[in-house]
């Protein structure tokens, strides 16, 4: 009876938090680099556009390309503002957001054939690595997902490993606690925030593919629904460290997971109660682990 | 004859307005110490930031090593040997040391080699340092060290080092001199600003001397007397015939520091126990150079730092001409009337009286000759002497008893100078008490009865000499000299 919830609940928290994590591995990367992403949520959704109107054109392969470049799009324009110009990275940020909701919508309606409303969009399904995927109870959760997870494992370690022992992530973090101390030992602090950012932009736009392509298999209008601003809280719940933050991205997807559960069950509570779930848990988390502050000294200036 | 390890030759450098070098010249032989002198403001750093590619000069020559450079950046620099040890450090506080000394490196980043580098150039050098203590739990003596070990990891054999002894105690001098001569003899050369004497003396070979962006005085360090490098420092000052007559005055206590001190949040005691008294129809004059305890003594006076040790006793109200008018006296954007009601924001009791304020500030525009089109012109559209002129007739409204000024005519024109000066004096003509600080000395000498000297954080009394051109004592005391 417990395998039967267990199964289908970790196997969900898993798959949910894959695009969360993509999404907060690169605002992680951009905030160490002292950038704060608000546009995030506008990456994402350009991310989920692309890759609906990409996999139309050649299928999921070509569908993760243009969620890509959709974010990385967005994100080009918010390093010209913020890095090139110096404009405000909140505001830039939160322009941006609304900027790609906005147009997103407009495509969706003015020409839904793009997105492929009313078509079936090729998406990728789970695959089962063989051997590891029969292992009791985390074998399905773990091992039975789609490849975008998988290409999750390697990232993970691969970004820890490349921040700290590496003389490129050495600079990325010093950028974001001192970019004058990084410009004396010899550094281009605007350089390194630019491919910051349009790294946070790749991510961003792989989060929109992710779901597009790996969970709901359409693209709808608003269908990043904060996701981007979650990755935000992620990245301050997992403490600016790449294994922190996929811990963290796990913690909500569980949240979310947790809420198809409750559903599912049949509870006669009111459903927009677990809807809150995850983010009571923010705030909850948000709180509790307040002062322990890891944050680059010079995030979002 | 061996070719110069760095020249700057007719450089100048201007910031918008402000002239900061004009054409100024240092020429350094490898394998010396060279002392880089003058007073704040002189250029010093300025010309040696540009020697290290942090700022390009508008025009002048830049050579290394007998050849023509151009250093667009800072890695230029570095990758033609000259290192830089800033005033304010430039070590990141949440890193490690050996994370800060591996900074600009490209490839992997191998902890355990670069600790060891550290440890093992920290040993042949005397310059010990824990590789994996994050620098920010570590003393200003220790940062200092791994700063200078970073420019040595990055293979610098000319080091910039700017003011490096003024966060250091004597015994860390000390070992900070040693370090300097063994560096030298091992074929390394250093350019050491300072603005102590006894210090490049003690130190240095060679030495030159900037005033106003000039260089006034080169030459060998043993060659040059003591006195004629304070001349080139300060200049000749021709006496003032208007020079205030010297002495004390025997009013009522106006100002009372009884043992007072300050330190800051680290603990550092920036203001050591201090024992004054300032008199009724009396102008005290303040000199220090830069981050001597000047700025501190100003502020318990001023009511803007509560002691942390000792007892200051001053009037209820105290009027207070900041350094940086625009940051701690103004705010830019609003009116001359809103910002003259701001000397009265923390009256919460009932509604603002704007206009009594507008009648206020209209008397001040009168009285103080501040030119703008009226009492609701917005004050940062105002030049900065009429905004200064605005803030001493402010303060002089609030406070008619009590006023403290510092380094009130920085950046202003003579006529604009003269109308400051004289709201200083008419304190003390009507009975109060002022105490300025000024970075010109011979603004000081012209205008207050008595003297005090910060230097280290102490201040000092200093007696006024029997002959009244002689500035000696003063200049003597600010480099640290003693009377």
């Amino acid at each position: 009876m417990i395998e039967l919830l267990l199964v289908p609940f970790l196997e969900a928290a898993v798959r949910t938090a894959t695009p969360l994590a993509f999404a907060a591995l690169g605002e992680l990367v951009a905030e160490r680099a002292g950038v704060i992403n608000l546009g995030l949520e506008g990456t994402i959704i350009a991310g989920c556009l692309g890759g609906a109107a990409g996999a139309l054109l050649g299928g999921p392969a070509l569908g993760f390309a243009g969620a890509a470049l959709a974010g990385m799009l967005i994100a080009s324009v918010f390093a010209l503002f913020v890095v090139r110009i110096g404009t405000d990275q909140i505001i830039t940020g939160t322009a941006l957001t609304l900027l790609g909701l906005g147009i997103t919508g407009t495509v969706f309606h003015v020409a839904p054939a793009v997105v492929g409303a009313g078509q079936v969009i090729p998406t990728t399904g789970p695959i089962a690595i063989p051997g590891l995927s029969a292992v009791p109870i985390l074998g399905t959760a773990l091992f039975r997902q789609p490849l975008a997870t998988y290409a999750l494992y390697l990232l993970v370690p691969a970004l820890a490993w490349w921040m700290g022992r590496t003389h490129a992530g050495l600079a990325l973090r010093a950028v974001g606690e001192s970019p004058e101390a990084a410009a004396a030992a010899g550094l281009s602090p605007r350089r390194i925030r630019t491919v910051a950012i349009l790294f946070s932009g790749l991510m961003g736009g792989l989060c929109g593919g992710t779901l597009v392509l790996a969970q709901v298999g359409a693209f709808n209008e608003g269908m990043s629904a904060g996701r981007g601003f979650i990755a935000i809280a992620i990245v301050v719940l997992g403490r600016w460290t790449p294994l922190g933050t996929a811990g963290a991205a796990l913690v909500f997807g569980g949240a979310f997971a947790l809420q198809y559960l409750f559903q599912s069950l049949g509870s006669s509570l009111p459903y927009q109660l677990f809807l809150a779930l995850p983010y009571v848990l923010t705030l909850v988390l948000l709180a509790a682990l307040r002062g322990r502050a890891a944050a680059p000294a010079r995030l979002g200036r | 004859m061996s070719e110069l390890a760095l020249a700057l030759r007719d450089i100048h450098k201007r910031f918008g307005a402000t002239v900061a070098l004009e054409g100024a010249r240092c020429l350094v032989r490898p394998g010396t110490v060279h002392a880089l002198l003058g007073e704040n403001g002189a250029g010093k750093t300025t010309l040696m930031r540009i020697a290290f590619g942090m700022l390009h000069a508008d025009s002048g020559t830049l050579e290394r090593d007998g050849r023509a450079v151009r250093f667009g950046h800072e890695r230029d620099a570095i990758a033609a040997g000259v290192g830089m040890v800033h005033q304010h450090f430039m070590l990141i506080p949440a890193f490690t040391v050996a994370e800060n000394a591996a900074l600009g490196g490209r490839g992997h980043l191998d902890r355990a080699a670069t600790a060891e580098r550290i440890r093992r150039i920290g040993a042949s050098t005397g310059l010990a340092v824990d590789a994996d203590a994050r620098v920010r739990d570590l003393p200003v003596g220790a940062q200092q060290r791994a700063e200078i070990l970073r420019a040595l990891m990055q293979d610098a054999r000319l080091l910039i080092l700017d003011e490096p002894t003024a966060v250091l105690t004597p015994l860390e001098s000390d070992e900070l001199y040693g370090w300097m001569r063994r560096f030298t003899a091992s074929g390394g050369t250093i350019v050491l600003i300072t603005h102590k004497l006894r210090e490049a003396l003690a130190v240095a070979d060679e030495v030159t001397v900037l005033r106003r962006g000039r260089t006034m005085l080169e030459g060998r360090a043993d060659e040059i007397s003591e006195s004629a490098l304070v001349t080139a420092i300060v200049g000749e000052g021709a006496p003032r015939a208007e020079e205030a007559p010297r002495g004390r005055s025997s009013g009522a206590a106006v100002f009372t520091l009884d043992g007072a001190s300050w330190a800051d949040a680290q603990g550092v005691l920036r203001l050591s126990p201090t024992t004054l008294t300032v008199r009724a129809g009396e102008i005290l004059g303040v000199l220090g150079v830069e981050g001597a305890g000047q700025r501190e003594l100003l502020r318990l006076l001023a009511g803007r730092l509560s002691p942390t040790a000792g007892l200051v006793v001053r009037p209820d109200r105290v009027g207070f001409i900041p350094e940086d008018r625009l940051h701690d006296a103004v705010i830019p954007d609003f009116s001359l009337t809103e910002n003259h009601a701001l000397a009265e924001a923390s009256r919460l009791d009932r509604l603002v009286p704007w206009a009594r304020h507008a009648a206020a500030t209209s008397a001040i525009l009168e009285s103080y000759d501040v030119r703008t089109t009226g009492p609701a012109a917005i004050m940062a559209t105002l030049s900065g002497g009429n905004q200064q002129r605005f803030v001493a007739g402010r303060e002089r409204q609030r406070a008619p008893q009590a006023l403290v000024a510092e380094n009130p005519t920085r950046g202003l024109d003579v006529r604009a100078t003269a109308r400051v000066l004289d709201a200083v004096r008419d304190v003390a003509a009507q009975g109060g008490a002022a105490v300025v600080y000024s970075a010109d000395l011979d603004e000081i000498l012209a205008m207050t009865q008595r003297v005090v000297v910060c230097f280290g954080g102490r201040v000092t009394d200093v007696a006024p000499p029997l002959d009244p051109a002689d500035r000696s004592p003063y200049a003597r005391a600010l480099l640290g000299l003693g009377a």
